[in-house]
């Protein structure tokens, strides 16, 4: 049903479920709208943990690094610190386990001499110096034996503290160097002992050697004169171009420059550090990284001092490539988060164009059955009247005849009249009960029909209706055809419809012809039946639409329309199929196949069982369709 | 074996004007007819008076002919039933053939046919006896 009445026609198209195309719903604005969704809620919280993770990771890395910076310096300290401890106490034990009259022996001196310097060469030389600032005794290169010492600052220091190690200086000798002095009394009266320790015996202990190539240790005093040789800016003795007021507490790290307050402690990995943050994000760091340490006797300062890039090299590669996977990675989700998102609108789309093409489908159906619906209630409200306009008929009839002092021509004329009303309510009903069988097509058990027998039925309903047209019906059955699938009762109403347009097609002839033949269709598997007749044909145009609903070329009042469009759909139904050849003035052929099933026993059983049943619809059907 | 008696007939049908005409239409043709316009109206009358077969509309206001067929039947299961109907529905046919209904016409009706078939019905109700 819904498929002829999306036919071709004025009211087949107004029925087609045609509404205003629905508003085409955004698709790109709502694969924006995911896209955003699933930025906002899944990859940029990534984003943000991840760079949490980012900098959390870096600068723990970065203090970790920086601690263990820290940590060279310290135990470079504790180098040095342990030698020149030692020194100092061999000294002082040398001192306090040997008179003044012993060491004034220069044998004896150089005796203890050698034996300080037995495990190395660590003292240049070793002087006994007097109360008055004079060597009593002295093993070494120089010629100091004259030299007055009283007033200089190490004599002063030693007389004052006991044990003094100085700075280094240049003295008498005119050569970079430093003393170990201690001073000792014996019976009331003081005396020193003054050791001459080698520099590079400090330098080779601060190990400038082999260091990675901007890395310099060196030992700096107070003042920030140099005391070792450093790598670069500058010698021996000269002043470092270091800030040494910063060097505070007793160890630290500095970075020079905008770092400069990195602060004397090891930053506590555990909590975020402002400027390793500012320096992960923009990476604006010091040139150059600074650890030291102080010395406590002397007090010296040890540094170890390399570029910032050379130390946190390796970790700022490191750190340089999780960025770089960490912003792949989002942009990777991000193309993907795309693409997904654009996969699934289009399925969205597709699945919002199928479920409204399945609407647009419902609402046409629903539409149907209302319509099915009005027509079947407009029909059964019609056949109430006309059943009383029948009877009113009869009771009038009934009296006509009962009276026999009416004149003949009234009687007969009364009689014709009261005829036609019968005819015409006829009519009406034949029209009510087309429209009931429009609006209402329901399954059916279908059994093994005989055409042949069918067609016959029907020809001797119509009989005489051809009759009094003129119209002579001829038959020409193929014999023992194959029985087909299908419904009787409709089956015949095919042809009644198809005969009765036949007979009507003489519309004014005065004679005409209808013949129908049955035959077997090998090629196409099933029977093949034909109704020609004389009558004045069907134009082009209204060839194409003869099947349409509703479709007529009756004068208004004769005819619904419906007969044809009802036998195409019930021949549909049976699996065949109905055309026409029309030549306008000559006549017209209708021809019906049926297809033929191929009967298997479970078929038959099936239709056994259905008989009985099949036979109580049948009777309904009879007994409603007329 | 045709009856010597004609049959006694009662008419239910909530259409004044056809239910009057078909009475005098039957009368006239001989047959004892009575006239009814709702379901129950048919139910007490049956009690009262003996009827043969009922000539039933079966689509009423109230009680419609289907409830009417099976209430009917409860009553007197003899009774033989033609129903009227002007809403071809083939379930409903059904339906009245498994109460036990005698036959089916529908509306607008022609006496021929109706006449027809309460005769039969008659003689099935006879046969019955």
């Amino acid at each position: 049903m819904v498929r002829f009445m999306s036919e071709q026609t004025e009211i087949g198209k107004r029925l087609e479920s045609r509404g205003p195309d629905l508003p085409s719903r955004s698709y790109p604005k709502l694969m924006r709208r995911l896209v955003l969704g699933a930025v906002t809620f899944s990859v940029l919280p990534l984003l943000v943990i991840g760079w949490v993770i980012y900098l959390y990771y870096f600068q723990f890395s970065m203090s970790r690094m920086v601690g263990y910076f820290q940590r060279t310096v310290e135990y470079k300290r504790t180098i040095v610190d342990s030698f020149l401890g030692q020194r100092s106490s061999d000294i002082q034990l040398m001192a306090s386990t040997h008179s003044l009259s012993f060491l004034s022996n220069p044998a004896n001196l150089r005796q203890i001499f050698h034996l300080l310097n037995r495990e190395g060469s660590y003292y240049i030389d070793l002087g006994v110096i007097s109360e008055k600032g004079k060597h009593i005794a002295y093993i070494g290169p120089y010629d100091l034996m004259d030299k007055d010492y009283s007033q200089t600052f190490w004599f002063k220091e030693v007389i004052a503290k006991g044990v003094f190690i100085s700075d280094m200086f240049l003295g008498y000798r005119k050569e970079p160097h430093f003393i170990i002095a201690v001073l000792r009394t014996e019976g009331g009266r003081p005396w020193i002992l003054r050791a001459t320790i080698y520099p590079e015996f400090l330098s080779t202990l601060v190990e400038t050697k082999g260091l990675a190539r901007t890395k310099d240790v060196f030992l700096v005093n107070r003042e920030g004169i140099y005391q070792t040789n450093p790598r670069f800016h500058g010698k021996i003795m000269e002043k470092a171009p270091l800030p040494v007021d910063s060097f505070t507490g007793e160890s630290g790290i500095l970075g020079t420059g905008p770092f400069s307050h990195f602060g004397p402690s090891v930053p506590d990995p555990g909590i975020f550090n402002i400027d390793l943050i500012k320096y992960a994000l923009i990476q604006s760091h010091p040139k150059e990284i600074v650890a030291y340490s102080w010395l406590k006797n002397p007090q010296w300062l040890l540094i170890v001092k390399q570029d910032f890039s050379e130390v946190f090299g390796d970790i700022n590669r490191v750190n340089t490539i999780i960025l770089i996977l960490l912003h792949s990675g989002f942009f990777a989700i991000l193309i993907v988060s795309i693409v997904a998102t654009g996969h699934m609108t289009k399925v969205i789309k597709k699945r919002d164009k199928e479920a409204e093409d399945l609407n647009r489908q419902l609402m046409q159906a629903s539409k149907l059955a209302s319509i099915g619906e009005l027509a079947a209630g407009v029909a059964h409200e019609i056949n109430n009247p006309l059943a009383v306009i029948l009877t009113e008929n009869q009771v009038i009839l009934d009296l006509v005849e009962g009276e026999k002092d009416l004149g003949k021509e009234f009687k007969e004329q009364l009689e014709q009249s009261l005829g036609q009303v019968d005819a015409q309510v006829e009519r009406c009903s034949r029209i009510t009960q087309n429209l009931l069988r429009f609006s209402r097509r329901m399954a059916m058990p279908s059994r093994y029909v005989d055409l042949n027998a069918a067609v016959e039925d029907v020809v001797g309903l119509l009989e005489k209706r051809a009759d009094s047209r003129g119209v002579n019906i001829s038959l020409d059955f193929q014999e023992n055809l194959p029985k087909i699938r299908g419904y009787e009762f409709e089956l015949e109403q095919v042809f009644v419809n198809l005969i009765s347009n036949a007979i009507d097609a003489h519309e004014g002839k005065p004679y005409g012809s209808i013949h129908i033949v049955t035959r077997q269709d090998s090629k196409r598997h099933g029977l093949v039946a034909t109704v020609t007749d004389s009558g004045w044909g069907i134009s082009e145009e209204d060839l194409a639409r003869v099947f349409d609903p509703f479709y007529t070329t009756k004068p208004v009042g004769q005819g619904t329309g419906l007969g044809l469009s009802i036998s195409y759909s019930i021949i549909r139904q049976m699996g065949g199929g109905i055309s026409v050849r029309s030549e306008a003035g000559k006549g017209t052929e209708f021809e019906i196949f049926l297809p033929c099933q191929d009967s298997d026993s479970s078929d038959s059983e099936q239709t056994r069982g259905e008989d009985s049943k099949h036979d109580l619809y049948e009777k309904a059907q009879a007994t409603l369709g007329r | 074996m045709t009856s010597m008696r004609k049959p006694k007939l009662l008419l239910v049908d909530d259409e004044i004007a056809f239910a009057a005409n078909l009475l005098k239409l039957l009368s006239r043709r001989g047959y004892e007819v009575s006239a009814v316009h709702d379901g129950e109206s048919a139910l007490r009358i049956v009690q009262e008076r003996e009827f043969d077969v009922v000539i039933l509309d079966q689509n009423m206001p109230g009680k419609d002919g289907i409830s009417v067929l099976r209430e009917l039947k409860k009553k007197q299961p003899n009774i033989e039933v033609v129903i009227l109907t002007g809403y071809g529905s083939i379930d409903m046919a059904l339906k009245g053939f498994e109460l036990g209904v005698y036959d089916y016409t529908s509306k607008p009706i022609q006496l021929g046919d109706l006449e027809a078939k309460i005769r039969q019905a008659f003689q099935r109700k006879i046969l019955r006896e």
